[in-house]
């Protein structure tokens, strides 16, 4: 129950099965053909000299008895030489695995967001931030135990069980199939688990998921919390995910701990059968001391990855549900229109909306909506809240597609534009105004990073926005907290206005610009702004009048459709919908 | 005595690789006999385990000897020894797994519990994403090395000690090759361990980064889209990831040469063990039981001691990502909610000459005024002009330098911030909803969330005709930050959801500004009409706005005054009644 949405958002960004996923993932360790070459070679170097020691010290011991001082000293050499051997191919193991893991990780990581910056806007109004911050950061994490210890480990582990069962062969056959009795036991019951561990695992990751996410919305959210007093009902909500993700790592845990313990027990029965089979065949005389103890020695060797594999099966099922999920937002389609869309974007003429539709799921937000606006032209489009203005500014951004009908650009539609290409004749005023961390500078030049801060200066002069910032100690060169934390709300807008102007653009989409900033200060941008605007489209949103002197066009929108269209003037003469918006705002009392 | 004193130091920093267990003890306190049993039972693991060599060297001696039939007992004494270790493994495993979640679980939990009491200064310093990281990835790098602690440092310890006694009952000969090989392995885990240690610091920094700016670019979407900024922020993403990749690389080089190097100096034990022992036995032509014994004692602490490096990686990730933690667990920046007298306060609102100044700008300067019960105020001035700032030091989130706020005549200073924010409801320019219904949103504010209730708070808010149009009505999911509804819907919700706690003060901080104007007044009307008790204050730059207004207030360079009421002299409800009877005809 508690996780609806993990499980709604594992259907919105599908996931391939984790074994799908694991051959992706060694297709991608595998394009870094050196070092994927030298980890082969280290960890069977490894593997090998790991596997000949025993019989070293198995020669080194019959020579004890056999009394003989120079083989002794032979056999202890190699003994040491091949730890000496596995000291430098270990060292080599460590260092490319981990260069593997990293690079595959920091790839991924670099591909998921690059993706993120194509998928369509609606994603992110499906997908909660802080689940998907855990996708790139936390199950990329997942990646690194796995690839740099556990899976060179089952590499060197298949290996060691692969040579030391020839070496076994080789000195003593019948001897060999007694150790090897209980391999059939070994892998019923790991496999018998198999199903259980997996759900286990599953049950794990999204238990933490689901924190990362509640944590990641308190956090965002904390100045409401604060505001309506609710830390403790926040605390309560965490705790219930905080206690399901204990009792879900728990129950995961029982499994793999009895597993370990059950392993230890077969490994038992495995050295004991060994003993007594070898004693008989020792007073059969068909096996020496040396041989001997060189087998007990390698059935703990071969159980040793074995009880890893269990160790590595937690770790695999962790990681490939979390390579999974990378990889979903690495799949993720991108905006249909960004990938074949391919024509530059020249404006010259006009943009023309011809029927467009659109519709977030339910309702239509718009109806049919017929515009053109003429290079140059300057229009506003007003109406209520929820009318559907923002929608309208979304679609000309393009951060969505009509769901019916299309925009065209000089007559060609903008499904076949490019959609960098055309955003760079566009700046936007957005209504949320983000601000990263940083100084105002920084804000304002990551629109247009060639700008200079004289430029800015220039631009603040213009507009009179001086006024604005006048409260903050370094001026433009102060650093504002993340989302501009430290700042009022107008002087984030002021910060945006900024960043759209120092574009210098042919399109101009103000939405509620100056909603934010006083009267005042309003009023001196406009007045600049007539001058700043010449040749220039505007697009302006809003549903004050305090800018509408600018435009050359109004066109009122009511719960998705145009009501009315036409200059300031007629509008208000006529007894329509503007002018009932006007008489409210001016308290024209022959209003409602 | 500087010999002493370097040697407590080398034993400091043996001991510093414990520092992070140190921490965890803190929220282990309640579980602390299942340590206890851990401990024990990897003492008995341990000392079983060690036996099985034992064993195998008594039955290779009895082999040699010819007494087959003792080979036999031998062989089912290991099977016993090996099976009971396995089965005590089992409380290990299983024991140690819940220690360490026990720590996370409690940990997360104070974590929160610090969190969601910071004040707000403290999230204007941070940022989101890098607490995200700190409250969830460092605290399971601590919880890594709890775990690790328990089911391999500990028992690693017992095995080197247990495989000393063993080995001095042997032969005092082997014990004495073992402990030359003792200090050199405590020598490479110091070094290596010194080595490494900025770097997980950088890892761990880099990785918060890492988290900021994914958070700032999913957050920031639609801005870094309609500027075609996505390369540009490619590359500052690659960059951190960058850094990321090169110091676990370096992390890794060091891993590489020391980590490897102590399974190398158990063998080169094992090896003199091998010659000197082999020489001994023949020289004494003896059995080669017990050499074989003391051989096998060696391979198998070898791996665990190699295990020893990966713990001290741990160790020291562990180490980085907690002092991350006791930022978010330092108290400096909490706030006690419960602190100081439990009254609901109402009354007149009084300032008196406060001050408020932040990096030495006086933004607020010596403000004095009152606002008598059940009036409807209007606060108006230039943008950043501190109106939002003079707000927020009602329900306290600020506290000013100088000069005290009073309600009813009790100082806001004496109330507990619980009490006091109950009494005072304030709704903040920028909203965020939770992820959940409709219903939930409005009622998260009060424990009385009976929908009768939550439906009148929407319908003075003008939005119940909106929620009732949907298909699910008030159980409608409103996604993350309530993208799927529009500024003005949200800030609707946000009203209703003041409403609900019928508040003594209701400060609506510019809380109007992406509502209409026909229907902000419709909001006005009604909070006038049902909360009559209530003292409102609306901050707002729009003349429309402060129509209501009694009195309005104007906040310019820090200094208040009271203005002429708004040109349109605040009309009385029955007039509106009037009004809203012709509309509705």
């Amino acid at each position: 129950m508690a996780y609806e949405y993990e499980q709604e958002e594992e259907k919105f960004i599908p996931m391939q099965k984790g074994s799908r996923a694991f051959g992706r993932l060694i297709k991608d360790i595998f394009s870094m053909r050196r070092e994927s070459g030298l980890l082969i070679g280290a960890v069977l170097t490894t593997a090998i000299a790991g596997t000949l020691y025993p019989l070293s010290l198995a020669f080194a011991i019959n020579s004890v008895i056999a009394g003989n001082f120079k083989d002794l000293y032979i056999y202890a050499a190699i003994f040491l030489l091949l730890y000496v051997v596995q000291f430098f191919s270990n060292r080599e193991r460590t260092i490319s695995s981990t260069i593997l893991a990293q690079s595959v990780i920091r790839s991924l990581r670099e591909r998921a967001f690059e993706n993120l910056q194509y998928v369509p806007v609606t994603f992110f109004g499906k997908v909660k931030t802080g689940y998907l911050i855990s996708r790139i950061t936390n199950d990329g994490e997942t990646l690194s135990e796995f690839l740099t210890f556990q899976l060179p480990q089952v590499v060197s582990g298949i290996a060691t069980v692969i040579v030391s069962i020839s070496i076994m062969f080789y000195y003593d056959f019948s001897l060999t199939l007694y150790a090897l009795i209980v391999i059939p036991a070994l892998m019923g019951f790991t496999l018998s688990l198999q199903g259980k561990v997996r759900r286990n695992y599953l049950r794990t990751r999204r238990a933490i998921a689901a924190i990362t996410g509640n944590l990641s919305e308190n956090i965002n959210a904390i100045r409401t919390i604060k505001s309506f007093n609710v830390e403790k009902n926040m605390e309560g909500r965490f705790d219930s995910l905080n206690t399901t993700n204990f009792s879900a790592n728990m129950k995961a845990s029982l499994l793999s701990s009895l597993y370990g313990s059950s392993i230890r027990v077969i490994e038992a029965v495995g050295i004991a059968i060994v003993l007594i089979a070898g004693g008989f065949q020792l007073k059969a005389g068909l096996a020496n001391v040396g041989i001997l103890v060189a087998f007990v020695v390698y059935v703990q060797e071969f159980f040793e990855p074995v009880v890893q594999l269990s160790q590595l099966y937690n770790s695999y099922q962790s990681s490939m549900v979390g390579v999974a999920r990378i990889y979903g937002i690495i799949d993720f389609p991108r905006q249909s229109s960004t990938e074949k869309a391919t024509l530059p974007a020249g404006f010259n003429d006009h943009i023309e909306l011809r029927g467009v539709s659109f519709s977030y799921g339910e309702d239509d937000a718009l109806r049919n909506i017929n515009i053109k606006i003429r290079k140059g032209e300057k229009i506003g489009i007003v109406g209520h809240t929820g009318a559907g203005k923002t929608t309208l500014s979304n679609l000309i951004m393009k951060y969505y597609s009509p769901t019916e009908g299309e925009i065209l650009l000089d007559g060609q539609s903008l499904n076949n534009i490019s959609t960098g290409d055309y955003r760079k004749l566009i700046a936007p005023v957005l209504q949320e105004p983000f601000m990263y961390k940083g100084s105002i500078y920084d804000n304002v030049l990551f629109s247009n990073p060639s700008a200079t801060r004289e430029q800015i200066d220039d631009l603040v002069k213009r507009f009179s926005l001086g006024e604005v910032f006048r409260n903050l100690p370094d001026g433009l060169k102060t650093n504002i907290g993340e989302m501009g934390r430290n700042l009022s709300e107008g002087q984030r807008q002021a910060i945006s206005i900024l960043r759209a102007f120092i574009r210098d653009p042919e399109i101009l989409i103000l939405d509620e610009p100056t909603s934010q900033i006083d009267p005042h200060s309003e009023k001196l941008i406009i007045d600049s702004l007539s001058d700043f605007l010449k040749g220039k489209t505007l697009i302006l949103i809003t549903h004050r009048f305090s800018m509408v002197a600018l435009v050359d066009r109004i066109i009122v929108l009511n719960e998705g459709n145009v009501v009315e269209e036409g200059k300031f003037n007629d509008l208000l003469s006529s007894d329509g919908m503007f002018h009932h918006l006007y008489s409210i705002q001016y308290g024209n009392p022959d209003g409602p | 005595m500087a010999d002493l004193s370097g040697d407590s130091k080398g034993v400091r920093k043996v001991f510093s690789v414990f520092l992070p267990l140190a921490f965890g003890l803190r929220y282990l306190m309640d579980r602390k006999w299942i340590l206890a049993i851990v401990i024990i039972a990897s003492v008995i693991s341990t000392l079983f385990r060690l036996l099985v060599p034992i064993f195998i060297g008594d039955a290779v001696t009895s082999i040699q000897k010819l007494q087959y039939s003792d080979v036999e007992y031998y062989s089912l004494l290991i099977f016993a020894v090996s099976s009971i270790s396995g089965l005590v493994q089992f409380v290990v495993n299983y024991g140690s797994q819940y220690i360490s979640q026990a720590y996370a679980y409690n940990l997360r939990r104070d974590v929160f519990s610090h969190l969601v009491r910071k004040k707000f200064s403290f999230f204007e310093e941070q940022t989101s994403g890098d607490l995200l990281s700190r409250s969830t990835m460092d605290i399971e790098a601590s919880r890594n090395f709890i775990l690790n602690t328990a089911s391999q440092l500990i028992p690693t310890l017992f095995l080197i000690i247990f495989a000393f006694v063993f080995l001095f009952t042997i032969s005092p000969y082997f014990a004495g090759i073992f402990s030359v090989a003792v200090p050199v392995l405590i020598y490479i885990g110091i070094v290596f361990q010194r080595k490494q240690r900025t770097h997980w610091r950088r890892i761990r920094t880099y990785y918060g980064q890492m988290n900021e700016q994914l958070q700032e670019n999913i957050v920031g979407n639609r801005v870094v889209r309609g500027f075609s900024a996505e390369e540009q922020e490619m590359a500052k993403f690659s960059s951190t990831t960058g850094s990321y990749y090169d110091e676990y690389i370096i992390v890794a080089k060091l891993r590489g040469r020391y980590n490897n190097l102590m399974p190398l100096v158990v063998s080169a034990a094992a090896t003199g063990t091998l010659l000197y022992g082999g020489y001994t036995d023949i020289i004494g032509a003896s059995v080669v039981g017990p050499l074989v014994a003391a051989v096998n004692i060696f391979s198998l602490i070898s791996f665990p001691v190699s295990f020893l490096g990966r713990l001290i990686v741990f160790s020291e990730n562990a180490r980085a990502g907690i002092s991350r933690i006791q930022t978010v667990l330092d108290r400096e920046k909490d706030e006690d909610l419960e602190f100081g007298d439990q009254v609901r306060v109402r009354g007149n609102l009084e300032f008196d000459h406060i001050n408020f100044r932040r990096e030495n700008f006086e933004i607020l300067k010596d403000i004095s005024f009152e606002v008598k019960a059940g009036e409807f105020v209007g606060l108006t001035g230039r943008t950043a002009a501190g109106k939002s700032t003079l707000m927020n030091l009602i329900p306290r989130f600020y506290d000013p330098d100088s000069g005290t706020i009073t309600i009813g005549g009790t100082d806001v200073s004496k109330v507990s911030l619980a009490m006091l924010r109950n009494s005072v409801a304030f709704v903040p320019q920028e909203i965020n909803l939770i992820s959940g219904t409709i219903r939930e949103n409005i009622a998260f504010g009060s424990s009385k969330g009976e929908l009768d209730t939550i439906k009148w708070a929407a319908r003075i808010a003008r939005i119940s005709d909106f929620i009732e149009a949907l298909p699910d009505s008030y159980e409608t999911m409103v996604g993350e930050r309530g993208i799927t509804l529009s500024g003005g819907q949200r800030q609707r919700v946000a009203i209703a959801r003041a409403l609900l706690t019928k508040p003594e003060i209701l400060i609506l901080d510019d809380a109007t500004s992406s509502v209409d104007p026909e229907t902000e007044l419709e909001i006005f009307r009604e909070i006038h009409e049902n909360l009559s008790g209530t003292t409102v204050i609306t901050v707002t730059h729009r003349e429309s706005a402060l129509r209501f207004s009694d009195r309005v207030f104007s906040l310019n360079d820090g200094i208040l005054s009271e203005e002429a009421p708004a040109e349109k002299v605040p009309m009385a409800p029955d007039e509106f009644h009037a009004g809203e009877k012709e509309a509705d005809n």
